[in-house]
């Protein structure tokens, strides 16, 4: 009997399966073509003498250019992760602490409402805010405050407001689940100890949320440093970020090794921010097993 | 006799299946019905053109040849093209401008050629169409010249070199020169215009820098648009960006610079693996018809390659329909170009860079 029960499948494997399966098929696998295109001089399914090489690395190590987008990148995603935590944690904590389930419906849909809307048209929207004959402008000048349109677009500022406005949403709800959590008597009982609002909110508040603001940063720089549509048009291609590269690379210059090679990087960059942030949390949190 | 006659009433569930089945029948019978059709793949614009492709000359072309036109309007094609097997490509015609279509025959994925001999009409196109400067067959081209909105009095414009005048700063348009090929083809002029030729690229370096501060979009539609919005006062553009906006009382004018006017070519070529090779020298040569090209001209405003192409008195006065007009193009060495395309790009990027 149990070398029969031994064979039989186990339930749990064969649920689990299908999901296994699709994440190989659409996760693992295209990565790996995309780590194997980097290092090959061509595309061996099309190309008949196709061999390995490091010259898609060699030529972004050797150009200084390639590393200055990189670092654009890097930048645009670290500022649009501060200005978007700056401005979602006051609205997450408003959000976990209001009484009112009226209240906090009304807050929770002021936050998902504008992710009902597409990318593009927010982006869109933004333009016809921030260009030279845009709103913005248009009411300055006819005000008489300034003579000639701000450069509001074209800008990296240009592009972290976009992504500040599409990303904060991600911010706001991760955060609204950990400070949600935290136990409002313990403020109490630092405020009846002696301590200010302000110092019981430093010292018990944001220590204890400090998984929420690394899982809201980290989602919110990964969206960042990916993103394209806003980048493309607040930037007006002034502002070359990875993911324009890449498309660059693929679209008009045709070499999928290079933009692989680029895409490799980008990955990177992402999978050494999960590292951190799981040290970091481990650190914080004091689970050490969480690394 | 009576329950044969019972047995024939029309009832609920029978009307609902006969009315399913008919609907079924409907929808299915053109593609039931086409089969066995052979399918020509090929690649086109979407806007005006696909409207009419999609409209009139596609399916006038089926008619005729029996066969299912598959038109793929979701650029960029070369990438797509070079994914899929050479022995079975994704296309049996490549519709795109000529910098692309050279890229595709260095890369051997399409025929850098059409026989003349299996496509009557190109015995009837303008010389610049077939050039050394061309692969494949160039169906139409735009003039690219300069866009100008004449409600601002800048007065008139004569020279390429006036988008250089600092009245311009600020509402000056151009290209991101990687992605766009009238960029690409402006890049070229500006070597012409300041240094020794096309290929002089340190003096179109030069003349770019000096271009700044420039509003630079990735396509034209972006560049009408800004041109119709005021954005832009001034800009690089082809003339169908602005003739297509023709009775609608615009304030935008296109200039033919006295230096001449740079070829932005529509072209077709044959991909070497096509198992639809009589299909596609057929689509090539009905393209070449000059029905077919007046219609397509006079809708996108296009100037026609074909030399038989009589035009209406309005597309005739401005498109490019007899010699003397067509020898004002300039056509780029796009061969040249593409062998210097990632040096290229690195330097305008850093140019443009904000």
């Amino acid at each position: 009997m149990s070398s029969v029960a031994s064979q039989r499948p186990n339930g749990l494997a064969l649920f689990i399966l299908p999901g296994a399966l699709l994440f190989a098929s659409f996760f693992f696998l295209p990565i790996g073509l995309m780590a194997l295109m980097s290092v090959l001089t061509g595309n061996p399914v099309v190309m008949p003498k196709v061999s390995f090489t490091t010259r898609h690395y060699a030529r972004m190590i050797g150009d200084p250019y390639y590393l200055e987008v990189i670092w654009t990148t890097i930048r645009i995603g670290l500022v649009t992760t501060l200005v978007a935590l700056l401005i979602g944690y006051p609205l997450a904590h408003w959000m976990a602490r209001i009484k009112s389930r009226t209240g906090h419906a009304l807050l929770l849909m002021a936050v998902l409402a504008p992710m009902l809307t597409g990318i593009v048209v927010r982006t869109f929207a933004w333009m016809t805010l921030l260009s030279d004959k845009g709103v913005v402008n248009q009411t300055l000048m006819s005000l008489g405050l300034i003579a000639q349109p701000l450069k509001l677009m074209y800008t990296e500022t240009g592009i972290v407001v976009g992504l500040v406005h599409i990303y904060v949403p991600f911010m706001v709800l991760t955060l609204t689940g950990v400070i949600g959590r935290i136990d409002e008597r313990l403020e109490q009982a630092a405020e009846n100890l002696g301590a200010s609002p302000l110092r019981a909110f430093l010292e018990v508040t944001l220590p204890l949320s400090l998984p929420g603001i690394l899982a809201g940063s980290l989602l919110v720089f990964a969206l960042a440093i990916s993103a394209y549509v806003t980048p493309i048009l607040l930037g007006g291609f002034q502002i070359m970020t990875l993911p324009i590269l890449i498309y660059q690379q693929i679209s008009a210059n045709f070499n999928v090794g290079f933009a692989a090679a680029l895409g490799i990087v980008l990955l990177v960059i992402s999978l050494l921010l999960v590292i951190a942030y799981n040290r970091a949390l481990g650190l914080v949190s004091g689970q050490r097993e969480l690394q | 006799m009576m329950k044969a006659l019972g047995s024939s009433r029309l009832s609920r569930r029978r009307f609902l299946i006969a009315s399913a089945s008919l609907g079924v029948g409907t929808i299915a019978a053109p593609y039931v019905a086409r089969a066995d059709d052979p399918t020509l793949r090929i690649t086109g614009w979407g806007g005006k053109w696909g409207e009419v492709m999609k409209a009139e000359i596609g399916p006038a072309f089926e008619s005729e040849f029996k066969c299912k036109l598959q038109i793929d309007s979701a650029f960029p094609y070369l990438p797509k093209l070079q994914a899929s097997s050479r022995s079975a490509p994704i296309y049996d015609v490549l519709h795109t401008n000529s910098n692309e279509q050279w890229a595709a025959a260095e890369m051997g994925l399409v025929e850098p050629k059409i026989d003349p001999n299996l496509v009557p009409n190109l015995a009837d196109v303008y010389p610049y169409a077939v050039s050394d400067k061309i692969v494949g067959v160039s169906i139409f081209t735009s003039a690219i010249g300069l866009g100008l909105r004449t409600d601002k009095g800048y007065g008139p414009i004569t020279s390429w070199k006036e988008l250089w005048d600092a009245k311009y700063n600020g509402v000056r348009g151009g290209y991101v020169i990687p992605v766009n090929s009238l960029g690409q083809a402006f890049l070229m002029m500006c070597g012409t215009l300041f240094g020794k030729g096309q290929t002089d690229l340190d003096a179109a370096y030069a003349a770019l820098e000096k271009l700044k501060p420039i509003k630079i979009v990735d396509f034209t539609g972006a560049m009408e648009k800004m041109l119709l919005s005021g954005e832009v006062s001034l800009c690089v553009i082809h003339d169908s960006g602005i003739y297509r906006y023709d009775g609608q009382n615009q304030p935008t004018d296109f200039v033919s610079p006295s230096e001449g006017v740079l070829s932005l070519e529509q072209v077709l070529t044959i991909t070497p693996g096509s198992k639809m090779k009589e299909l596609a020298n057929a689509y090539v040569n009905y393209m070449l018809r000059p029905e077919v090209q007046k219609r397509l001209a006079e809708t996108v405003w296009y100037s026609p390659a074909n030399k038989k192409v009589k035009l209406d008195a309005k597309y005739d006065a401005k498109l490019l329909t007899t010699p003397e007009k067509v020898s004002k193009l300039i056509q780029v060495d796009w061969k040249w170009y593409n062998e210097r395309k990632d040096e290229i790009d690195q330097r305008v990027n850093r140019i443009f860079r904000a």
